[in-house]
């Protein structure tokens, strides 16, 4: 047996005190009053031996009790071996631990880490623990699954091990939707073990004010799930960040500022600090710094020094606060893209009887990019140099057989080329083009025909898709031209008309393909030129083809960036840590889990984009807990087992644990209110019987 | 009354008659106690031999010169055209004085009762039965000090306040006996009766020439001396710290040692108090406080009555002489 507070024990020296009372107790509780003192006198006290014998029951019963009590108060348990008591109900824990960028800050992630592996270390056999970590999205680390396959012994062990490969990323806190997601750990693990014990989310965070906490509003969250508090807080207070807002209007060296929103947290104590360029890696400044004045708790946008001219990137620095995880903001300057469409048509672009009127109208020059419509002029013959330029290819009309071979090469290396059929005669040049034999076109008949089936799952019609945008149906078709798809034809009709002829169809040429629009949008033919759907329609038709996409040059960790080409050969990504990650065509990047400078080489090109923190991630005041109760997160004030620090203290509390559960402590106090009874009960008879006697004698 | 004495003070009427003092203790109110003791005997005797002003108008006296003008009825006058004098019967015929000690050492009791509780059913007992027959009672109560003092007087509430006054704990550290004694004398000018009520556990170096005092100016003086029966026994068994009651003071005694010679020195003081009552006239009385209290009231009557007897004898002696 051992004592959880052996000190106490030192309380049974107190058996020596009923041994002295009963000598002691002896003169002062005879003493007898009495009307005079007038006729005694003094007599000199006698020694008995039965006077130091008497009572001894009584003795006996307060030492008893004397000695109940300080084994009581020491706690005493049975060291057994760790196997949980048959029956016994576990504490089902989910660690949820941040590691997000804030958590970077000096001192908080040892201290969050050390806090995780105290709750694995206090785990009893019988507890089940998951571990969770979380920035922009909820990782599962450790599930229950894991654990309890683990052998008792080396739960701990291996958990650690796991934990120890953890370190505070770069992402964002999207704070409501880890806690979600802890709690549906619960719904998984009740459904896979049955009854469950005691529910508890160990929630180890800075708890910053900049954690977005959506999705919490309303969330059901499963009956007896209690949320602990664990918050790790950082010695230095105050932090200030910056996020560059447009870096379209900074483009480098035209002399125009960069716009940059500064944020100053809440619980700062500085209000001046400086902005300044420094090379892409962030090491040493270039250009005089700005001063900007900033309250706490205020975000405001300053205009960012000039960007030393010709860099297509840079690092804007803010210095004066106190936490450096997030004071560098990277840039990519975006580059006008210049975009060739080849239109194999010759008419006017004056003409508003032809398509190349409207079309020219539909690609007006952008910041980011300036669409150039080549055509040719008066059967001018495209030589496939010449398309190997052209982001998208428009062909109105009938092709010689050079130009279908010349397209048809540029096709299969991953183009797009748009065939508007304006008339019958179109099918040879789209037979040729698709390289099946007995297309027949024939012109339609009736009034005219509306767009009756649109494939909005296709990426070209996939911005329509919303029902706000989504009504084809007041575009009237004149005349268009019917046709059918040969059964062996790799084909995908994307619109239909509503008499079912396919309007707008992709074939599949190569790595490439031809869209077959099966009427024009000249004025004859329909008012789809006249329609609001024109221009989207005709941007998306582009950005499709690649010829626009990932102008954008400014991310946030975490998100996905698109790629620059839907089509064509594999990209090969590289990161700020040099790593280079090679994606197919169309394929997302989402590796963007460091800030820097990331680079991707489309084809020929090579662009560059920035990842940079959210700026959230620099609002680091303190979230009031009120906030998360009123969003009903079932908070518990304190846990229950605090953080211990030394492995003398991990073993008091195991066995303050093993001691908790055996409770001996209560079979004593029983036993000494029993025999408290006992010794009231016998010292009030001894108490009568002495005073019969007295009356007796 | 003699007849009744007799009667009363055979033991088996007392067994019959008498009620338990234990029972009698257990009754709350001090009166209901005296009022049951009382019960049984009949009223009062005597005639006043003077004639006062008190409230029981008896007949008219025609004015003299030299009356006191403030007891002509001019009522009368106005009817009669006489001066007359209103005369009173006087309202006692018997002025008693009850001296009760009310020192820390009447708490002592080895009863369910102290000798406090005893000698206050004790006072009230004489005091409604002397006021049922109607004598004038009062009362000083007195511990090193006197506490109280009610004049005898026999008016209605009266002997409500008396009670009250007998109601009060005893509070006083030591018993003088002459300074009562003393105080009674100053204030008794008419001769009466004087009971002390005491157990007279105090030196009595003094009590001889209070007594006396009282005595030479014609009162008659009992002494009620009440005594709880383990101070006369003293049946302590084992050796114990004694305490005492007044002094606080502690002192080792063993019983078994110090029995005999406790009784011995006890009942040396308790003769010498006796002794000075009979040289002075004075009568003596024993009660231990397991008597019933009809037989002290008996005993009380029966010493009166007695002492009746012996100074008419005198008087006719000395007549015949």
């Amino acid at each position: 047996m051992n004592f959880l507070t052996p000190w106490f024990l030192l309380g049974a020296l107190a058996v020596g005190g009923p041994v002295l009372f009963h000598f002691i107790r002896r003169s002062a509780r005879e003493r007898m009053p009495f009307s005079s003192l007038l006729f005694l006198r003094p007599t000199p006290p006698r020694a008995t031996r039965r006077r130091k014998l008497e009572h001894i029951a009584l003795l006996v019963l307060r030492c008893l009790g004397v000695l109940l009590l300080a084994a009581g108060f020491a706690r005493p348990f049975f060291p057994k071996g760790n196997a949980p008591p048959p029956g016994s109900v576990g504490r089902q824990t989910v660690v949820l631990l941040d590691t997000s960028a804030s958590m970077r800050r000096e001192g908080l992630w040892p201290k969050a880490s050390a806090v995780a592996r105290q709750y694995l270390e206090r785990a009893s056999p019988a507890d089940g623990v998951a571990v969770l970590t979380f920035d922009q999205q909820p990782r599962t680390l450790i599930s229950f699954t894991d654990w309890s396959s683990w052998p008792v012994d080396q739960r701990a062990a291996l958990a650690k091990q796991r934990l120890d490969a953890v370190s505070p990323g770069w992402g964002g806190t999207l704070l409501g939707l880890a806690l979600t997601t802890a709690a549906e750990q619960f719904a998984d693990e009740a459904s896979r073990a049955g009854v469950p014990g005691p529910r508890e989310v160990a929630l180890i965070s800075d708890l910053q004010e900049g954690a977005r906490l959506d999705g919490l509003q309303g969330h059901d969250w499963p009956k007896g799930v209690r949320v602990i508090i664990e918050r790790v807080d950082s010695k230095l207070r105050g932090n200030a960040g910056l996020e560059i807002l447009d870096a379209s209007v900074a483009s480098a060296g035209d002399g125009r500022d960069a716009r940059v929103r500064v944020v100053n947290a809440s619980d700062s104590d500085r209000e001046r600090f400086l902005l300044g360029w420094s090379a892409e890696t962030g090491a040493g400044s270039t250009g005089k710094p700005a001063q900007i004045y900033l309250p706490p708790g205020q975000t405001r946008t300053f205009s960012a020094p000039d960007l030393p001219p010709g860099a297509p990137t840079g690092a804007l620095r803010l210095t004066g606060d106190n936490e450096d995880f997030d004071n560098t903001a990277y840039f990519a300057a975006s580059e006008m893209e210049q975009v060739i469409i080849a239109y194999f048509g010759s008419e006017s672009a004056n003409d508003p009887n032809h398509l190349r009127y409207y079309l020219q109208r539909a690609f007006p020059e952008t910041a980011r990019r300036q669409v150039e419509l080549v055509s040719t002029v008066s059967n001018y013959v495209f030589s496939l140099e010449m398309l190997k330029r052209a982001a998208l290819a428009i062909i109105p009309r009938s092709l010689h057989a050079d130009e279908v071979k010349a397209v048809r090469e540029w096709l299969a290396g991953g183009k797009t080329a748009l065939l508007v059929m304006t008339n019958v005669q179109s099918d040879t040049t789209l037979a040729a083009l698709a390289g099946a034999a007995g297309i027949e076109v024939s012109e339609a008949s009736g009034d005219y025909a509306l767009l009756g089936e649109v494939d909005f799952t296709h990426p070209i019609f996939a911005p329509f898709a919303d029902p706000r945008f989504s009504d084809f149906s007041r575009i009237h078709f004149w005349k268009h031209r019917r046709w059918t798809i040969p059964p062996d034809l790799p084909a995908l009709v994307l619109a239909k008309f509503d008499d079912g002829a396919p309007a707008l169809a992709q074939i599949t040429i190569g790595k490439g393909s031809l869209l077959v629009l099966a009427a024009g949008w000249n004025p004859a033919d329909s008012q789809l030129a006249v329609s609001t759907k024109f221009l989207p329609l005709m941007q998306t038709i582009l950005d499709w083809s690649g010829g626009a996409a990932s102008a954008r040059s400014q991310f946030q960790t975490g998100d996905a960036v698109p790629s620059p080409i839907s089509s064509g050969d594999a990209l090969q990504w590289r990161r700020p840590d040099g790593k280079v990650v090679g994606l197919a065509a169309g394929t997302p990047f989402t590796e963007t889990d460091l800030p820097g400078i990331y680079t991707v080489m489309a084809g020929s090109r090579l662009r560059r984009f920035a990842v940079n923190l959210p700026l959230d991630e620099s609002r680091t005041a303190p979230l009031s807990l009120d906030d998360l109760a009123r969003l009903g997160v079932p908070l518990r004030s304190t846990a229950e087992f605090p953080a211990a620090k030394s492995p003398g203290e991990q073993r008091r509390l195991q066995q303050g644990e093993l001691e908790n559960r055996q409770k001996l402590w209560r079979w004593l106090m029983v036993g000494l209110l029993a025999v408290a009874l006992v010794e009231i009960a016998l010292g009030g008879w001894l108490g009568r019987r002495v005073k019969t006697l007295e009356v007796t004698l | 009354m003699p007849g009744t004495v007799s009667t009363a003070s055979s033991s088996l009427a007392r067994e019959r008659i008498f009620a338990d003092p234990k029972a009698l203790m257990a009754i709350r109110n001090l009166e209901l106690r005296a009022r049951v003791v009382v019960e049984g005997f009949w009223k009062g005797l005597h005639r006043s031999p003077y004639h006062g002003f008190s409230v029981e108008f008896t007949e008219y006296r025609q004015y003299t010169p030299g009356d006191d003008t403030r007891y002509l009825d001019w009522r009368l006058y106005a009817r009669t055209d006489r001066h007359y004098l209103k005369r009173f019967e006087d309202e006692t015929n018997l002025r008693c004085h009850l001296l009760v000690d009310q020192s820390r050492s009447m708490d002592y009791g080895s009863l369910t009762y102290s000798k406090s509780d005893y000698v206050r059913t004790l006072a009230a007992t004489l005091a409604w039965f002397l006021h049922g027959q109607g004598d004038a009672v009062g009362l000083l109560s007195f511990d090193e000090r006197v506490r109280d003092y009610l004049p005898p007087r026999h008016r209605h509430g009266h002997l409500r306040q008396l009670m009250l006054a007998l109601e009060h704990q005893p509070e006083g550290r030591w018993t003088d006996l002459s300074e009562p004694l003393r105080r009674v004398a100053e204030l008794a000018r008419k001769r009466g009766l004087i009971v002390l009520l005491s157990d007279l556990l105090t030196p009595l170096d003094a009590l001889e020439r209070s007594l006396a005092r009282l005595t030479a100016a014609g009162h008659e003086v009992v002494l009620l001396q009440v005594l709880d029966p383990n101070e006369l026994a003293f049946t302590f068994r084992r050796p114990t710290l004694f305490q005492d009651l007044e002094s606080q003071q502690d002192v080792y005694v063993d019983p078994e040692a110090m029995r005999s010679e406790y009784q011995r020195r006890l009942a040396d003081h308790c003769r010498h108090a006796e002794i000075t009552c009979e040289k002075l006239g004075a009568t003596f009385h024993r009660v231990v406080t397991d008597q019933p209290l009809e037989l002290a009231l008996v005993d009380f009557l029966r010493g009166r009555s007695r002492r009746n007897k012996l100074i008419r004898r005198r008087s006719l002696a000395f007549s015949s002489a």
